[in-house]
């Protein structure tokens, strides 16, 4: 119950570009933008240049969580397109990102590429997307940055549980106490999370911010 | 998989569909249905020859609801060891055959969007029963059919009267090629490419599809090709301690095999990766002709893939 | 087995399982030797000694008959324990034929299949079934093909999808789980799903157990042998219920030991399917009582010195922690030191 370190958490990298591939589509959120926009560098330097590159971004609040009005001017769009990509998009929030996400999808061809940038709950809901249309990790980089925030699923009531940054949390659906687990579903875009206190009611470990 | 294995059947049908292929139909001896298999799946048809024993992989072209019998193709090779010869030239109704248990190293893939099927020549024979599998389905799917001309074209009234205008034909004779390029520069996201064929094309198309970025766990090929020939050289077993002669138009699997020590196999033609031996010694150099081994593993000289590698040797000792 | 079925064993609540004593005799012990450690000890899936769990493709005992009630009880709470992605139904029908044909084969006392082409005739005594279905459409089956035969079968099965290399847990049913989720793990690969057990990734168990999976044939099934311990003969020890059946770890005694702590052994089969050319992985479980065990000399002091030296990775990934000591404890008067015998025969 109470194991930690296990493999099946999944495992980021610094994104770099993959000049294999023919389309290149980037999703970002918050902070997620400085690795984009290092991509975008290495393949300005490429033969095929910027002209296949589109760009999906959603701004940071500030805060960690994604904006819910609309985007205005951020000003990480004016960074990417002086960096040379045209066809750049910011959103109000990340409903609306993966909207368009699932769509330009439904529209690209073999040869694309993704490339996501930002807290690890936005790449889950991200490549829970990609999943549908059958992107494997061949196809897919991900680089995790910003806050380490995890959303976690109760096994119990099988709610789901947002923006997790301590060890245990209360369950929204619930209200048992449950341990954040290492274990991590593609599927869900979530981590699992199991009673505490199951052997030993009211005995909580101590509560640690641990995903900051 | 061992010799143990192995199903008695007798041919029940011949037919020369092309100049160059022969169509066969095996039955169960003793009547009764054969195991059901999977569309890309393969045989290994034994053949007792006067002088040797002939191991040869063919694709199941029939359909996998239709069990009373099994449909191959084959091919007449003209640098043949033997073993396509014999079935052109010696196998006829009444026959007897081994075969072994079907194995599906090229399968479909189930959460595939979309299926682009490419075959050349004789390399049709897989994608007939897939075909059934991929019939009526609710996933796309187009084949592209390359042959020398129409008189070469095995199967192909079958292969419309149920697809139509989903087979694509392409005669080298009209000049009509592949557009291997625009073809897979097309394809929705989650397309998959299978190709069986000449080596070359095969080769082709996989250059071709990376050269689109498309990932390699998007393309799938199947080659049926005969064990590389070269120089005859020797072999010691090491555990069952005896000597081995390799001529040079069998491979180092068949002589090992003839010796009568098992190897377990596959495919027999050095993808699958079933074979694998440990080299104990050597003095001389492997001739890899396998796709298993890293390139890395080739240059260790530690293992060898002896269904089509050979050895330019002194000695070489094998952990068998 | 010729077993007499006991339908109204108990699984939960009063927990009135127990082991005949041929039941206790033919027990998969999965201590050859007086210590453990992992290793990818699969072995061909041939037939075992007549009587043996082994013996059969799918063994069907004593407790056949409870075990199909108390998966119903399951699932009318929990229908997630049940689940299949849509591009899994030619290998759900794989499984239902595999497990039909094999129980028709080895137990005609209980079972029979009959088949007219696509046409099949399937009674199950045991279960008083008696159903005429056509091969291939599901609309004349009362549920799926996997949920329907799995239901009258023992133990948990999950089919796995060979693509990519790899393999991929798609369809499953799971109600006799030690402690993992098949809602969670659905969609999962191989190395995935194998995340939390500790120390085998290391060794190179999964690499291995993987490569050599992928090149499963058909008609060579294989088998190995996996354990844990379980409070209370309880077969629903999900995570889904960890709640219910957590508790009871914190209930045990060195006093109460032979009764509530129970050696749970799974016979894990695999076996490669034909239309699909996917692999099928059965969880069988057996539950023995530590008094129940203790009844065989030789597995008492076994069992004794497992539990005593187990690595502390495997007493915490085990969930042994709380009355590891107890059992020990209860175990040692049956531990004079003598030799034990290699192997796992019962003396």
């Amino acid at each position: 119950m109470l194991v930690t370190g296990i493999k099946s958490k999944p495992v980021y990298a610094p994104l770099q570009a993959d000049t294999r591939g023919r389309y290149h589509l980037m999703l970002g959120m918050g902070v997620g933008a400085a690795p984009l926009l290092r991509v975008i560098g290495e393949m300005r330097g490429a033969a095929q240049g910027l002209k296949n590159t589109r760009v999906l971004y959603l701004p940071d609040a500030g805060n960690g969580a994604a904006q819910t009005g609309p985007a205005g001017a951020a000003p990480e769009v004016e960074r990417f397109k002086a960096a040379g990509v045209g066809d750049v998009q910011a959103f109000g929030g990340t409903p609306a990102l993966l909207d368009h996400f699932r769509a330009t999808l439904r529209q690209s061809l073999m040869g694309t590429r993704l490339y996501v940038a930002g807290p690890e709950s936005f790449i889950g809901l991200a490549m829970k997307i990609a999943l549908e249309f059958n992107l494997n990790k061949d196809e897919i980089r991900a680089e995790e940055c910003g806050t380490l925030a995890r959303r976690v699923y109760c096994i119990h009531c099988r709610a789901t549980t947002e923006n997790v940054r301590t060890n245990i949390v209360s369950c929204v659906g619930c209200a048992r106490w449950l341990l954040v687990r290492d274990h991590y579903s593609r599927r869900l875009a979530a981590y699992m999370g199991v009673m505490v206190d199951a052997e030993a009611p009211g005995e909580l470990p101590p509560v640690k911010e641990v995903f900051l | 998989m061992s010799d143990a294995q192995t199903m008695a059947v007798e041919v029940i049908g011949v037919e020369q569909v092309t100049p160059l292929i022969k169509h066969f139909k095996l039955a169960p001896v003793g009547g009764g249905t054969l195991p059901v298999f999977s569309g890309g799946s393969h045989i290994i048809v034994v053949m007792q020859a006067a002088d040797r024993v002939h191991k040869n992989p063919y694709s199941l072209l029939g359909s996998p609801a239709q069990l009373d019998s099994y449909e191959i193709g084959v091919r007449r090779m003209e640098e043949s060891r033997g073993g396509s010869h014999f079935m052109h030239d010696s196998v006829k109704i009444g026959s007897r055959l081994e075969i072994a248990h079907p194995v599906n190293l090229f399968g479909l893939d189930k959460i595939a969007r979309k299926h682009v099927l490419i075959a050349g020549g004789i390399g049709i024979t897989p994608f007939l029963a897939q075909l059934e599998d991929l019939h009526g389905g609710s996933v796309p799917y187009e084949l592209h059919y390359s042959v020398r001309s129409p008189e070469h074209a095995a199967f192909l009234e079958r292969l419309r009267r149920r697809e139509g205008d989903r087979i694509h034909m392409y005669y080298d004779s009209e000049g009509q090629l592949i557009p291997f390029e625009s073809l897979l520069a097309a394809q929705p996201l989650g397309t998959h490419v299978y190709v069986c064929g000449p080596a070359g094309m095969i080769k082709h198309v996989i250059g071709t599809a990376q050269g689109c970025g498309w990932p390699d766990s998007h393309i799938h090929w199947e080659q049926f090709s005969a064990p590389p020939v070269g120089d005859a050289f020797e072999v010691f077993l090491a555990r069952a301690k005896i000597r081995v002669h390799v001529p040079p138009d069998q491979s180092l699997l068949e002589s090992i095999e003839a010796a009568g020590v098992e190897v377990p196999y596959l495919c027999r033609g050095g993808v699958c990766g079933f074979c694998h031996t440990r080299v104990l010694e050597l003095d001389g150099e492997l001739v890899h002709n396998d796709h298993f081994l890293s390139d890395a593993e080739k240059a260790k000289g530690k293992s060898i893939m002896p269904c089509v590698s050979r050895a330019r040797c002194k000695s070489l000792v094998l952990d068998l | 087995m010729n077993a007499v079925f006991k339908p109204n064993e108990t699984f939960r609540g009063d927990f009135s399982y127990r082991n005949s004593p041929q039941a206790i005799r033919r027990f998969p012990l999965p201590f050859a030797e007086d210590a453990y450690m992992y290793s990818v000890n699969i072995e061909p899936h041939l037939a075992g000694p007549p009587g043996s769990v082994t013996e059969f493709a799918f063994d069907v005992d004593e407790h056949y008959v409870a075990e199909c009630r108390e998966r119903d009880i399951v699932l009318a709470a929990e229908p997630l324990r049940y689940q299949a992605l849509p591009h899994m139904m030619s290998s759900q029908w794989d499984c239902l034929e595999l497990i039909m044909e094999s129980l028709a084969r080895d137990y005609p006392q209980h079972f029979l299949l009959s088949r007219q082409g696509n046409r099949w005739h399937w009674i199950n005594r045991p279960l008083e079934i008696d159903q005429q279905f056509t091969f291939g459409d599901a609309a004349t089956l009362p549920r799926e093909p996997l949920d329907y035969i799995t239901r009258q079968a023992q133990g948990d099965f999950v089919v796995m999808d060979q693509r990519e290399g790899d393999l991929w847990a798609e369809a499953g049913m799971v109600t006799t789980q030690a402690d993992w989720s098949m809602d969670f793990d659905l969609g999962m690969t191989f190395k995935e799903w194998h995340g939390p057990v500790p120390l085998a990734h290391e060794l190179g168990v999964f690499d291995r157990a993987l490569k050599f999976l992928l090149n499963l044939r058909l008609g060579q099934p294989v088998r190995r042998l996996n354990w844990t311990m379980t409070i209370h003969p309880r077969l629903d020890t999900s995570p889904e219920n960890y709640p219910h059946w957590g508790p009871d770890r914190a209930t045990v005694t060195a006093h109460n030991a032979g009764e509530l702590v129970h050696l749970r052994v799974e016979l894990q089969g695999l076996w490669r399917l034909p239309r699909s050319n996917a692999i099928v992985f059965g969880i069988r479980c057996y539950l023995i009582s530590l008094r129940e065990l203790a009844t065989v000399p030789k597995w008492a002091r076994r069992v004794h010195r497992v539990l005593k030296d187990l690595h502390p990775a495997l007493i915490d990934y085990k969930g042994l922690t709380r009355y590891r000591d107890a059992a020990v404890e209860w175990l040692a008067p049956f531990d004079d030191g003598a030799p034990t015998t290699p192997g796992t025969a019962p003396e």
